[in-house]
């Protein structure tokens, strides 16, 4: 396997990457973006906006009409593994599916070839980074939607990705599971890519978002100054975020 | 790729403007006529019958070998043997191996009406909405639970078809391969199917209760909307009298022919 040491190469560069599906077409127009080693970027935009398709063709599972992507320097080929680049799907049970908690975390490493002491170690860490270790023995099917999202952030962490992908990991997520979601994620060190309609979540957790609408990337910048832009947001079905709106009262300092 | 049945049902043609339970009488009395046959002779009129509706039905010839591809595979495992094993005139020898003209017959036979009557049966749940199909069955007295449980599998099967796909790419994302079958890559399929199986009970115990919750069970009034015009009712006379001219035709040859 290619040693990916080289610091100087952005963690993701997509140019021009246009994606049609046999029944929809025009879902990404021409995107490019480029993403930093260590930087967490929010993915905004109305439902049908493309995120969820740029992300399979981010991660190789789709082959692009037109464009070019990079994952820390190295060309994205389609169905070729890349286990610097790991994605957590909207729909946890999408991901989770072995008789067993243990089992579903090491299955990324086992499919990395590791010997089994250090596949052990592996799900050890990412369930000790995630906050789960007491889930280990359980079966999947029987955690609370809130111990689903870790679980599955910790299968896709035991290969130790250098880019995560994130499709709507709050949706579903209760109030307490949805901050422990967002400490984590501020303690992360991985580069991150997250899509999420919860605007509020990515103000606390990204430092660049790009603002997506019908398969083309409208704005690329800072979080605050893009969702506190009330007509960009509303022209585009958004609305800017409540902790935005000035207050009377300054409680959101 | 989802192979739906009524994937060309907005088409307008003649069969698409039957009236439902005729043309589900007519079709099915057809495809009866069809399995009726056992004599060779009629199969040129069963072939010419059949691609004749469907050349009247409008569907796109692709949609009918698609939808033949699968299943004539597997009528294609089982009765490849039948050359070889079924009869005793034998048309050609290659070693061990002997080409039996009894076989051969039979094998003709199976595959013609297994397409005279899977063409049939397409156009009859390809030139109509799934569901209008349903109701012309509960219109002409299917149980509603058997009517409901159709709906339910034929709407369900490609959602758990979607939900298999989101978890394969998962899984790719993580590494799997299908490579060489050991112990190991059948133990994570019989995960992934076992999984398969547990979210779309749990799913069907959510959808049952949501249906619940909106009164399902309790008895309703038929509202079909179904109207039978004269032409309608000729379409099915033709199709009853084409059905009974196989069926006759084939006693005729069983009793007379040589």
């Amino acid at each position: 396997m290619k040693d990916f040491a080289n610091p100087n190469d952005p963690a993701l560069v997509v140019s021009g990457l246009s994606f049609s599906y046999p029944d929809k077409p025009d879902v990404l127009r021409d995107v490019s973006l480029e993403v930093q080693p260590g930087e967490r970027v929010g993915l905004i935009g109305p439902n049908g906006a493309g995120k969820t398709t740029f992300f399979l063709l981010v991660c190789g599972v789709l082959k692009p009409d037109a464009g070019e992507t990079a994952l820390f320097g190295e060309p994205v080929m389609r169905g070729k593994f890349r286990p610097e680049a790991g994605m957590v799907f909207q729909n946890p049970d999408d991901q989770l599916f072995c008789p067993s908690v243990r089992d579903d975390i090491a299955f990324g490493p086992r499919n990395l070839g590791l010997p089994r002491e250090e596949v052990e170690a592996r799900v050890e860490e990412a369930l000790s980074l995630t906050g789960g270790l007491e889930l280990v023995n359980r079966p999947p099917h029987h955690l609370s939607g809130g111990e689903k999202r870790m679980v599955s952030i910790a299968g896709v962490l035991a290969m130790r990705p250098r880019l995560v992908v994130y499709d709507e990991p709050t949706s579903n997520l209760d109030i307490r599971s949805r901050r422990r979601l967002i400490r984590f994620l501020q303690a992360s060190q991985e580069t991150m890519l997250i899509a999420s309609h919860d605007l509020e979540f990515i103000l606390e957790v990204c430092d660049r978002v790009v603002l997506m609408d019908e398969g083309r990337v409208v704005v690329n910048g800072e979080p605050r100054k893009v969702m506190g832009n009330v007509a960009l947001m509303e022209a585009h079905g958004l609305e800017r975020p409540h902790s935005l709106v000035p207050h009377a009262e300054p409680h959101h300092v | 790729m989802k192979l739906l049945l009524d994937e060309y049902a907005h088409l307008d043609s003649p069969l698409h403007r039957w009236e439902p339970r005729c043309r589900l009488i007519g079709l099915m009395a057809l495809i009866l006529g069809f399995s009726f046959v056992r004599d060779l002779r009629l199969l040129p009129a069963m072939i010419a019958a059949s691609f004749a509706l469907y050349a009247v039905s409008r569907l796109p010839v692709s949609f009918l070998v698609t939808r033949l591809r699968f299943p004539g595979f597997f009528l294609l495992m089982m009765a490849i043997l039948l050359p070889f094993l079924s009869g005793q005139t034998v048309l050609l020898r290659v070693g061990p191996l002997a080409l039996r003209q009894e076989g051969c017959l039979e094998l003709l036979l199976i595959g013609v009406r297994f397409v005279c009557i899977l063409t049939a049966g397409l156009i009859l749940f390809g030139s109509a909405p799934f569901l209008t199909t349903i109701k012309a069955m509960r219109a002409l007295g299917l149980p509603p639970i058997l009517a409901d449980m159709t709906l339910f599998s034929y709407r369900y099967i490609y959602e758990i078809g979607d939900d298999l796909e989101a978890m394969e790419t998962a899984m790719r994302l993580r590494g799997f391969r299908r490579g060489a079958v050991t112990a190991s890559l059948l133990g994570t399929l019989a995960a992934l199917a076992g999984s398969i199986l547990v979210r779309s009970y749990e799913q069907s115990e959510r959808v049952y209760k949501a249906m619940v919750l909106r009164g399902y069970g309790r008895p309703t009034r038929p509202c079909d909307g179904f109207q039978v015009r004269r032409r309608d009712l000729a379409g099915l006379v033709v199709a009853l009298l084409v059905t009974a001219g196989f069926i006759a035709a084939e006693i005729l040859f069983r009793q007379f022919g040589g």
